[in-house]
């Protein structure tokens, strides 16, 4: 073995700074040597020529465990028949690397990390096997999981090289692919799991089973914030396989826990339990009124946040020709993932282990340790597959529940959490409420733009600090508005503020975050001025971005000929020139919506609609979605998180909402919180635009376009305008007749 | 307590427990067979789809003392090995995103193209009309099921 142990720890020491390297080695490897090769934390490969990489990011149905892997098999030029790949999990090895999952951030977080992961190695083994065969470097390449020598056929692998390249210094800055070199990044791919899934083997959180596990369900307080008064456990412990019920003080609904031998005991428990509850100061808390209050504030004269202030809108506003305002309404929603929340917690004397699905691993593992007085390295947190995030897991708070509990019983427990249970608590998407004005100037011509956003939608950020609102490029990273904020469209007079607002409701990132209300507002409100002008919605948004420049705003670069092109692409995809077919049943009607996801992905989607002469029923037939995300790393991925995107949007459209009455949730379950199945489920038709820019983030940037691009449709069909969400056939009662 | 015996995947099972227990924590608390999932607990989500009897059904719904004399299949018995039409159909489809729901369609599917192996797409709509995908990928799996069900005629 060449490997000296001064080489090996040359190779830890240039990779100290950021990576965990060899940190969890135990010492007796580091004394004899490396007997694999791990030049950073996410790749290892063993003489076995097997090579494991360490995927960084929760899988949630944005395909994680296949686009992580493409990344950095590229780079290292490995082959997929040798790959393996488990999960990073938080501290010790990973410690310092970003694990939580949020934000679309899964590819646009790991491309350049990733690939120059990859290309390291690479280069370390073609070192280690230039040095074998006393060859210049250069006169070797990297194939497929192994090292050859064009000039002589010589062929090493990568597990023959891996202990030689263990021992080769580390290089500064790798050489990274050329994009057309590339043979994995790019090439349509199929998940690594999909067969898992089908066969029933793949494991979420509920799935998890640890030896002497016992199961618990919470009853809790109906009413938003109420707590705890007293209970009975009696009934509940006579019910056949109930071993405990326990008071929970920690998490978002806190009650009682009736801990039992399986979930179905649990759930009698809960049945039979009798609880008092001190239901708190929220106990009248209804959205309707909390409706009619955004309604009244947003119409009063008084500013909010500014968050963009071009030109003169005032100004402006008072020498229009014509004006229009309209309000726009977007009710509660819940994330309602198909997996519930829940969490297997085994907290011991001077440990705790921790199973669960979340976004947010570094939360669930420091909270875990600060609650029990433990050192982080004590604790650790497994991530399983998560049943759909959607935001909902950028929440840690069923980890402490689970965690009282195991702590409070000494034996470790699952919690889970009942739809109902789901349904109701949680962190809802907030209420929102939008008031746009606008001016045309001769001509039609689109002049001013004030939109103002009310709403509890900034509760999960904070307001921005004193400090920070005296600049007002920092106020995008502070949450306010998006899709307000980064309005890309040229009007020369552009004012955009919100007023914070808040309820009780615990509100929290819900797909897209805050686009879906402030683009349904903006995107409906551009079709209005459009029709308002006599001009087609397409041109009348082509002729606002012009001239194809690059906007700046806050610390965004918004390049709106991107948008301009994705606009035209779904228009041309979609027949937009051409008229539409008419039915004696159905009146039917296209509809556009468009966005720039926080600047670096441009969309635009064309809905194509029909609505009842009768029932007033409404269908979506087809939603054509064009996309610039700069450079697609995986094409299969990409289109399904368009179609999943969508669907979502469409839910949200048609369907969904949250009510509170008396402080409590009303919607308790799928009958009452409906979403789309696949009968009324769309064609969905997604084209990409390919771009040499650096990736976007695609996980929710098909979810804003959605709603106004289908209530322009229905606009287009029926002549009626609908500003609130969800858009039912009940509100297209009294069509005009066209 | 009672004590049922479940014909579950071509074996028997002895189950000692309450006879209102659904089905679906049977499988998942007592025989540890946790391929089956739980969504809503009410029957309208399709999560916790089996067969019973050839016959699609939610195991959600059936309580242990219904289950007497039932011949159960979970997907844990659909096949080995993943071979089942229904699953290369969905793995060459690349349906699955969060995977969840998928196990309860995959189940609806494969007992209804034992019924009507040359469904329309209308018809597939509304065979899976009382399942739900969050993740929204009924376009891909429309097209898995009409992919099975054509393997299916060729073999």
């Amino acid at each position: 073995m060449k490997t000296s142990r001064r080489s090996f720890i040359k190779v830890s020491a240039a990779f100290g700074g950021g990576l965990a390297l060899w940190l969890e080695m135990p010492r007796t490897i580091l004394a004899a040597g490396p007997t694999a090769f791990e030049p950073n934390a996410y790749i290892r490969i063993t003489p076995d020529n097997v090579v494991q990489l360490w995927i960084t990011r929760s899988e949630m149905g944005q395909g994680v465990r296949t686009t992580l892997p493409m990344m950095l098999i590229e780079e290292l030029e490995a082959d997929w028949s040798q790959v393996q790949y488990q999960q990073a999990l938080p501290g010790g090895r990973f410690k310092g690397i970003r694990l939580r999952t949020s934000g679309s951030g899964s590819t646009v977080g790991t491309y350049n990390a990733l690939r120059k992961a990859g290309a390291t190695a690479r280069e370390m083994l073609v070192a280690a096997a230039a040095q074998r065969w006393n060859a210049d470097p250069s006169s070797c390449r990297a194939e497929r999981g192994t090292v050859v020598h064009a000039a002589t056929g010589r062929k090493l692998s990568y597990g023959e090289l891996a202990v030689e390249a263990a021992g080769q210094p580390v290089p500064a800055n790798p050489a990274l692919k050329d994009r057309k070199d590339f043979r994995v990044i790019g090439k349509p791919t199929k998940r690594t799991d999909g067969a898992a899934i089908v066969k029933g083997e793949a494991i979420y959180g509920i799935d998890v089973r640890v030896p002497g596990m016992l199961y618990a369900v919470l009853a809790r307080c109906p009413v938003l914030g109420g707590k705890l008064a007293k209970f009975d456990a009696g009934a509940a412990l006579a019910v056949p396989g109930v071993r405990r019920v326990v008071p929970v003080s920690r998490g978002i609904a806190t009650g009682v826990a009736v801990v039992a031998d399986h979930t179905w005991a649990a759930i009698k428990g809960r049945e039979a339990l009798k609880v008092e509850w001190d239901r708190g100061p929220n106990a009248d808390f209804s959205s309707d009124q909390f409706l009619l209050q955004m309604r009244e504030e947003i119409g009063k004269e008084k500013d909010g946040y500014f968050v963009r202030d071009d030109g003169d809108a005032t100004k402006a506003l008072q020498a229009a020709t014509q004006k229009l305002e309209a309000t726009y309404e977007f009710p509660f929603q819940a994330h309602a993932p198909l997996e519930t929340m829940n969490c297997v917690a085994d907290a011991r004397k001077d440990s705790c282990e921790i199973w669960a699905p979340t976004q947010c691993p570094e939360v669930a593992l420091a909270e875990t340790a600060k609650m029990l007085g433990l050192p982080e390295e004590s604790v650790k947190v497994h991530i399983t597959l998560l049943g759909g995030g959607f935001g909902r897991r950028l929440f840690a708070d069923y980890v402490p529940e689970a965690v009282e509990i195991s702590s409070t019983i000494g034996k470790p427990v699952q919690v889970l959490w009942t739809r109902d249970d789901d349904m109701r608590y949680g962190f809802f998407h907030p209420s929102d409420v939008e008031h746009v004005v606008g001016g045309l100037g001769e001509q039609g011509h689109p002049m001013v733009w004030r939109q103002r956003s009310i709403g509890s939608n900034l509760s999960m950020f904070g307001l921005p600090s004193d400090e920070r609102k005296k600049d007002p490029r920092l106020y995008f990273n502070d949450g306010s508005p998006w899709g307000s904020f980064d309005n890309p469209y040229n009007f020369p007079h552009l004012k955009a503020d919100f007023i914070a607002l808040n309820s009780p409701v615990p509100t929290g990132p819900w797909r897209a975050v805050e686009y879906p209300v402030t683009v349904f507002a903006r995107e409906s409100f551009l079709d209005e001025m459009a029709h308002a002008a006599g001009e087609d919605p397409l041109d009348f948004r082509l002729k606002l971005l012009q001239p194809g420049d690059v906007l700046q705003v806050g610390t965004s670069m918004i390049d709106r000929s991107r948008l301009i092109r994705v606009l035209e692409v779904a228009a041309e995809k979609a027949d937009w020139r051409r008229p539409l077919r008419q039915t004696s049943d159905r009146r039917w009607g296209r509809g556009l919506g468009c966005n720039v996801y926080s600047e670096d992905c441009f969309i635009a989607q064309v809905a194509e609609v029909s609505v009842g002469r009768q029932a007033n029923d409404i269908r979506v037939h087809r939603i054509v979605c064009a996309v610039d995300c700069g450079v697609v790393v995986n094409p299969n991925g990409l289109e399904g998180q368009a179609e999943s995107g969508i669907t979502w949007g469409l839910s949200a459209t048609l369907h969904g909402k949250i009510d509170f009455r008396n402080g409590a949730a009303v919607q308790e379950n799928f009958l009452d919180f409906e979403v789309i199945r696949m009968p009324e489920a769309p064609e969905i038709e997604t084209h990409v635009v390919l771009t040499e820019h650096a990736p976007g983030g695609f996980g929710e940037t098909a979810v804003p376009p959605v709603a106004p691009a289908v209530a322009n449709a229905i606009f287009a069909a029926t002549g009626k305008r609908v500003r609130s969400l969800p858009i039912t056939p009940e509100k297209l009662r009294h069509l005009p007749q066209v | 307590m009672p004590s049922f015996t479940l014909h579950l995947n071509g074996k028997r099972f002895p189950v000692d427990a309450d006879p209102e227990m659904p089905l679906l924590w049977a499988l998942r608390d007592l025989l540890g067979l946790t391929g089956t999932k739980y969504g809503c607990g009410m029957g309208v989500c399709g999560a916790c789809t089996v067969h019973e009897d050839g016959v699609a059904v939610r195991s959600c719904q059936i309580p242990l003392s219904a289950s007497a004399g039932k011949e159960y299949v979970s997907i844990e018995g659909l096949s080995s090995d993943g071979s089942h039409p229904c699953q290369k159909a969905w793995v060459e489809e690349d349906v699955s995103q969060c995977g969840y729901c998928q196990v309860g369609m995959v189940m609806q599917a494969a007992a209804f193209l034992r019924h009507k192996p040359n469904p329309s797409a209308e018809e597939v709509d509304a065979e899976m009309s009382d399942h739900i995908c969050r993740c929204g990928t009924y376009q891909r799996m429309r097209k898995a099921i009409l992919r099975a069900a054509s393997e299916g005629r060729k073999a």
